[in-house]
């Protein structure tokens, strides 16, 4: 019995720990003071996030990421809330539907949808432009907007809207007033995870980037390919950093266990 | 503060009859309550005089003018729902004083609307807390103060009491009750709790798929009640089948049940050599010595309650009916009682409704 | 009263997503029987030639077969890997449960790049998991790991894993503890319990986790291409470097439509197979 527990807790740990060690380890790495990518890093430093923000070619790729991260965040909010609002006044299986149909881009390959927007934004001239890759960022990022701000649209006893409306408040005032405050962590959260999944896409941006922009994970493939340096660890640090304020964030709001 | 009359009021779901030709009348100042079990149509009609969902058909007058047209936020009624539908993230005055953002009210006239409404309903102190941060009853009262602040034309409550505990009931009750008077604020009151509705309303109508069964007084309904649907859901009931002989002069019958013949009232019309059915409530039964009684009969079940105990009489065509007799009386070993009936308190109903 | 407004509001997320996901895919389907045309992206005309290429060719072929295999090597492999975590989460409760939901989900959230990347430090030829095998003496030098197979599928169960923990987390979670306990009361042993009551209860979970998986494994680009380098060709590899190597895009197309065909094909089986136990379990 205690060999058999034992074995399982050590099993167990051993699958958590497989599960975060790429993560300890790109950290881990991009702060060390040595001049190679060696774990556990000879040193703590920063020098290798200073040596980050002097490569132009990954700077460029941060600040594009960034402005196409934001722009996906705002665009997605707000056509995604719409589209959570209208669901309300559909039937119970017409919603399960819409739901399907609002998150089919998370259900289907990114690489599939990056295919068929390649092709078809060539077709209506937009291929190869920051707007076309912007639309593909919205596309793979607006289902987790969705989920989210449904979820917490759900979450709504539906007898406030006419607890409100019957104390003489507008559609619009119940939106204003009732509605909005408390969807806001169901807002908070979908905004962070499009901000987070634009930032981090990938094929995607292969397939779709402009001429002569680089997103950054695109540029840190690149690096990758000729350089094996401590800087490509900082750059990816950035990434991880971004994601831990993002799960703080939903913790602070919602909770974990209601996100995921 | 209005007089409402409802009429011919209809609605489906589908095949489903919801509210099948409802006709009610409320006047100005008066509490009617919508009693019946779930699915019977009282929340359905409630959401119709609220506004939240729209009749098929019939008509919804408020003194005198209808308001089918008017959407609920511009009727100026005032809501109390099942689960309080609080706010949750609001203050409770906040919560009270919600429905004032929207009308002609300065700043100072809400805070002393508010104010005095949470004192009215005994919430002075909480006004700053989260509606998460009080007890239910406390929940409820806040829900109540904010549909009374906007000083309704009518106010509707939508079973207020189901989810409290049974202590926190009576309390809540008196007070909807002192603070609907108080204010004569005219209000529709739903709950399939017949005890509630004995003590609250004016009227009651009783509910039964859609229809009403019976619209009228408390003690109208409970003693006079228009079918055996409306005289068990009204209380407890013990109904003796019997043949009416003849009408004795209006209003009062002689009926014979076995070999025992009683002269009741009744509303008839009844026609001589017909069934019919005498509703005869435990307190209008009495156990009646070997042979004072006119009923013969076996006690089956007793149980002691203290001030009173109950006992369930097997007659001898099967039928068995319950009454209360004195704690300190003792029942013949062998059962064998006989019961008397008091006929003023007993009352005629034809066997199927009208 | 307001449900026509209302619906309304849901009419740009519609619009976003059939121009910009439904429509692409009639595109894809188009071009997939459209004609080449060396030095431009396709030519005039259309034609099947694509798809007889891909069905004769042993080049396409083995790719497919070979991504569907490896596809479903790594949902085994994730299922595998899962099934004690999610168990394991399943039965905490309160901060541990957190933390736990944290370590599982925090990966979700981070690229599929940085993640692979991590994975390349620590199995570089002088990284961590070599110097320590080398410290113990399991080995006398370093492995070259980078840009194996095995390197490829131990990044893409890493990738995937939280997609399969979550709903079988979800499933054991809603198992009824009464259950059990009538299990045992019965004297049925643990193992059996778990055999006969758990796993398959849980399977509400697993279906949809495996499916996913299955799909988003035999598309999956990033990881075989970083890691392992070009070599192994699988289908996702094939179609990028067709169409932003060669710029054949008809061909590129029909290859992808294949590929996605050929999943939904597999995913509609194993719906059909598991179908009945799926009805069983749910009622």
């Amino acid at each position: 019995m205690t060999v058999s527990r034992v074995a399982g807790s050590t099993l167990i740990v051993l699958l958590y720990g497989f599960l975060l060690i790429p993560l300890v380890a790109v950290v881990a790495a991009s702060l060390t003071a040595g001049d190679f990518m060696r774990l556990p890093p000879e040193g703590l430093s920063l020098r290798w996030f200073a040596r980050f923000f002097q490569r132009g070619d990954l700077v460029e790729g941060l600040l594009l990421s960034l402005q196409i991260a934001l722009v996906t965040t705002l665009v997605t909010g707000v056509v995604a809330l719409m589209a959570a609002l209208a669901s309300q006044s559909l039937s119970r299986r017409l919603a399960v539907w819409f739901q399907i149909g609002m998150t089919l881009p998370l259900l289907i390959p990114e690489l599939l949808t990056a295919i068929g927007l390649l092709f078809f934004l060539y077709k209506i001239g937009l291929g190869k432009t920051v707007l076309g890759l912007q639309i593909g960022h919205i596309v793979m990022a607006f289902p987790y907007c969705y989920v989210s701000i449904a979820a917490a649209l759900r979450q709504i006893d539906p007898a406030l809207d006419d607890a409100s409306g019957s104390l003489g408040a507008s559609g619009w005032q119940t939106f204003r007033r009732v509605t909005l405050p408390l969807a806001m962590p169901g807002l908070v959260m979908g905004a962070v995870f499009a901000f987070i999944t634009s930032f981090d896409l990938y094929t995607v941006s292969l397939l779709l980037k402009p001429i002569g922009g680089n997103t950054l994970p695109l540029a840190l493939f690149d690096f990758l390919t000729y350089e094996f340096s401590p800087t490509a660890a900082a750059a990816a640090t950035m990434s991880v950093l971004l994601a831990f304020v993002g799960v703080a964030v939903i913790q602070k709001l919602v909770g974990l266990q209601r996100a995921f | 503060m209005s007089s409402v009359e409802i009429s011919a009021l209809r609605k489906r779901y589908g095949e489903a009859v919801a509210l099948d030709e409802v006709s009610l009348t409320a006047q100005q100042g008066e509490l009617v309550t919508l009693l019946g079990p779930s699915g019977c149509g009282k929340t359905t009609a409630l959401r119709c005089i609220a506004g939240f969902i729209a009749p098929d058909g019939g008509d919804i007058l408020a003194d005198g003018v209808s308001i089918l047209a008017t959407p609920s936020s511009k009727r100026d009624f005032g809501v109390v729902f099942q689960n309080y539908a609080l706010f949750p993230h609001l203050s409770v005055a906040e919560n009270v004083g919600y429905g004032l953002l929207f009308r002609k009210c300065s700043k100072d006239e809400r805070e002393r609307r508010v104010a005095e409404v949470l004192d009215q309903v005994q919430l002075g102190g909480l006004e700053h807390r989260l509606p998460r941060e009080l007890s239910g009853g406390q929940q409820q009262r806040v829900a109540l103060a904010r549909a009374l602040v906007i000083q309704p034309r009518l106010l509707l409550l939508d079973e207020p009491l189901a989810n409290l505990d049974a202590r926190l009931r009576d309390d809540v009750r008196w007070l909807i009750r002192d603070v609907q008077q108080a204010s004569r604020t005219t209000a529709f009151y739903v709950t399939h709790d017949q005890a509630e509705a004995m003590a609250i309303s004016d009227k009651i109508a009783v509910m039964k798929n859609g229809r009403v069964a019976q619209f009228a007084s408390p003690r109208e309904i409970y003693q006079r009640p228009v079918e055996r649907y409306v005289a068990s859901f009204t209380g407890e009931a013990n109904f003796l089948g019997v043949q009416v002989e003849r009408e004795l002069c209006p209003g009062r019958f002689r009926v014979r049940a076995g070999s025992a013949a009683f002269d009741v009232k009744g509303a008839g019309p009844f026609t001589p050599g017909t069934k019919a059915v005498l509703l005869a409530r435990p307190e209008s039964l009495a156990i009646a010595g070997v042979v004072a009684g006119q009923l013969q009969g076996r006690v089956t079940k007793s149980v002691f309650l203290g001030a009173v105990q109950h006992c369930e009489v097997v007659l001898p065509d099967g039928a068995s009916v319950r009454l209360g007799v004195p704690p300190d009386r003792s029942l013949p070993p062998d059962g064998t009682v006989t019961i008397k009936l008091d006929v003023e308190r007993a009352w005629l109903m034809p066997e199927v409704a009208a | 009263m307001q449900r026509l407004p209302r619906l309304a509001l849901g009419l740009p997320a519609v619009l976003l997503l059939l121009v910009f996901l439904v429509l692409p895919y009639a595109e894809m389907i188009t071009m997939s029987f459209r004609a080449s045309q060396p030095g431009a992206m396709y030519g005039l005309g259309f034609t099947a030639d694509h798809y007889r290429k891909v069905m004769t060719e042993g080049l396409y072929l083995d790719a497919l077969a070979r991504s569907l295999l490896n596809a479903a090597f790594i949902t085994t492999a994730c299922l595998i890997v899962s099934y004690p975590i999610a168990w394991h989460m399943s039965r905490a409760r309160g901060r541990k449960a957190l933390l736990l939901y944290a370590c599982v989900a925090s990966p979700l959230m981070i690229g599929v790049l940085i993640r692979n990347f991590g994975w390349m430090i620590v199995v570089n030829v002088d990284g961590p998991f070599n110097r320590a095998l080398l410290a113990m003496g399991v080995i006398d030098k370093p492995m070259r790991l980078l840009f194996t197979q095995g390197l490829v599928a131990l990044a893409l169960v890493h990738v995937f894993t939280p997609f399969m923990v979550l709903p079988i987390n979800n499933a054991l979670r809603n198992i009824n503890p009464a259950v059990l306990e009538a299990s045992e009361s019965l004297g049925v042993s643990r193992f059996a319990t778990f055999w006969k009551v758990i796993f398959p209860l849980s399977f509400p979970g697993m279906q949809p986790g495996l499916i996913l998986v299955f799909v988003l494994a035999t598309a999956a680009y990033v990881t075989p291409a970083l890691l392992g380098g070009q070599m192994v060709s699988l289908m996702p590899t094939l179609v990028v470097q067709t169409l932003i190597g060669t710029f054949d895009w008809p061909l590129g197309a029909a290859l992808a439509v294949m590929m996605a065909t050929a999943a939904m094909v597999v995913v509609i089986l194993f719906s059909l197979a598991t179908h009945r136990l799926m009805e069983r379990v749910r009622a």
